[in-house]
């Protein structure tokens, strides 16, 4: 049976990484937080947006997604920094349930910027040390929950990148694992074919649901989704229309039945391959994804797409040979034996997997070690 | 030989995946096996028609719907926004509502 070596948390999951989250609870503690990363290592920043204001849906999802980020499998500990303790313990309540370690501070009691500055930092170097005595031991594929997902896409991707991360996708449901693939908007066009493969009616209809209630709130504004999707890289890399795009993003899926339909930012249950819909720009999908719980993200680009996510390893794949070299400080892997050198999609679909399994293990990636990573919290509402 | 992939035999165009200028001739590959001409200059991962494409007439490749001509095609054209228009999300138009 094929392993991964990974980390061990209260709740059963296991992490491929085993890192401290400084989770700020709003946009005004974002300071603090950001102080407290930077002044203690083996930790990441997870910065709020918004919050202070949201009401009904946005502040649901504000603070289940920043939860979901803190309950991802990575994430070894959480220091939260708040305003105030009320809506703190809000955020906190949602952590502790799962038995991970969590601890707080708040900048109004703690008496102001210094303060909370230095009771926080405090905070994240006990619980840095603590964590890093957790040991490391293997654990099987199913235990990985993976994301795919493309960005600056070009031709190639849906050609050779997208459908070797398929195989990748396959091979991780066929060990009982879990695979999420998004992008609602990117499925317009090819949501017949891809709900072909829903494993019963009902899921069947929930995932049509969800595609044509996106479209109906674009054409519903009178707006033309051209100009937006494709982007302007996306044409220039050659692909024509959304309809286009969107048939060669769903290669990433691979074959598998789809099992379930997840709401943005949702953990799965059941094994298998799922839909969750969410916003197709990168960083907001990651994010997405990440609060969802995948330990890692496939990210298939064609014209080159260089971000990562602070909780969740990306892992930059491409097929187009002019980005793999003109790129390359941003690339992970390159699958461009498949436009070149007539290389078979599963075998470079099979090497892609051996790697998936040894960044799994602690092989570091690019955005991991530039730090190009970001994280955001999607928007849906207003604020009062 | 400049190359271009046909994915379906459906298909009405193909994928070049080496970049070509006008006048230049195409190995079609994957589903087609033919070769035809450039008329114009067709960048790395640009798509080419294979067959004629009247104005109105479906784009399709994956063997699936990617849009609608704009203009009459020839084959050898490049096939992409100035020709092509996408049918989704368009809330511009009545059709799409």
């Amino acid at each position: 049976m094929q392993t991964f070596i990974g980390y061990e948390r209260a709740d059963g999951s296991v992490g491929t990484r085993n890192v401290v989250a400084i989770a700020s609870v709003m946009d005004n503690s974002n300071p603090v937080a950001r102080a407290v990363a930077s002044a203690v290592s083996g930790t990441v920043l997870l910065p709020g947006l918004f919050l202070r204001g949201q009401l009904g849906r946005d502040r649901e999802i504000t603070l289940s997604v920043m939860a979901g980020l803190c309950l991802n499998p990575n994430v070894a500990g959480v220091v939260v920094i708040g305003l105030e303790p009320i809506t703190t313990g809000e955020l906190v309540a949602r952590i502790k349930k799962s038995g991970k370690p969590v601890e707080f501070v708040n900048v109004q009691p703690a008496g102001g910027t210094i303060n909370a500055i230095a009771e926080g930092t405090r905070m994240a170097a006990r619980m840095v040390r603590e964590v890093s005595k957790i040991r490391s031991r293997e654990y099987p594929i199913s235990k990985l929950r993976i994301g795919v997902e493309c960005g600056g896409s070009d031709t190639t991707s849906g050609l050779s990148s997208n459908p070797a991360v398929g195989i990748v996708a396959d091979r991780i449901v066929a060990a009982g694992g879990q695979v999420i693939i998004s992008e609602t908007s990117e499925f317009f066009g090819a949501e017949q074919l891809f709900a072909q493969r829903a494993k019963d009616a009902a899921t069947k209809k929930r995932f049509l649901h969800e595609v044509a209630a996106l479209e109906k709130e674009i054409v519903d504004q009178g707006i033309d989704l051209r100009g937006s999707n494709p982007s302007q890289d996306n044409i220039r890399g050659g692909l024509t229309t959304i309809e286009e795009k969107a048939l060669g993003a769903m290669a990433k899926a691979g074959k598998s039945p789809l099992v379930g339909v997840l709401s943005y930012g949702e953990q799965p249950k059941a094994a298998g391959l799922h839909f969750m819909a969410a916003p197709a720009p990168a960083v907001e999908n990651l994010t997405a994804l990440a609060a969802g719980g995948c330990q890692m993200v496939v990210f298939s680009t064609g014209v080159g797409n260089p971000i990562g996510h602070p909780v969740s390893t990306i892992i930059k794949v491409t097929g187009n040979r002019n980005t793999a070299e003109t790129f390359a400080d941003n690339i992970d892997y390159e699958v461009t034996g498949i436009l070149e050198r007539n290389e078979r999609i599963e075998d470079a679909g099979n090497g892609l997997f051996a790697y998936v399994v040894s960044v799994a293990s602690g092989e570091l990636t690019s955005s991991e070690v530039l730090d190009v990573r970001e994280t955001i919290i999607s928007r849906f509402g207003m604020s009062m | 030989m400049l190359r271009a992939i046909v994915l379906h035999p459906n298909d009405n165009v193909a994928t070049l995946i080496d970049p070509g200028r006008a006048a230049e001739p195409v190995q079609l590959t994957g589903e087609g096996s033919s070769k035809i001409e450039l008329r114009a200059d067709v960048p790395f991962g640009h798509k080419c028609a294979v067959r004629p494409i009247a104005k109105g007439a479906e784009i399709l490749k994956y063997g699936q719907v990617i849009g609608r001509a704009t203009s009459d095609i020839r084959p050898g054209d490049h096939v992409h926004v100035q020709n092509v228009e996408a049918l989704r999300g368009r809330g511009d138009v009545e059709e799409g509502r």
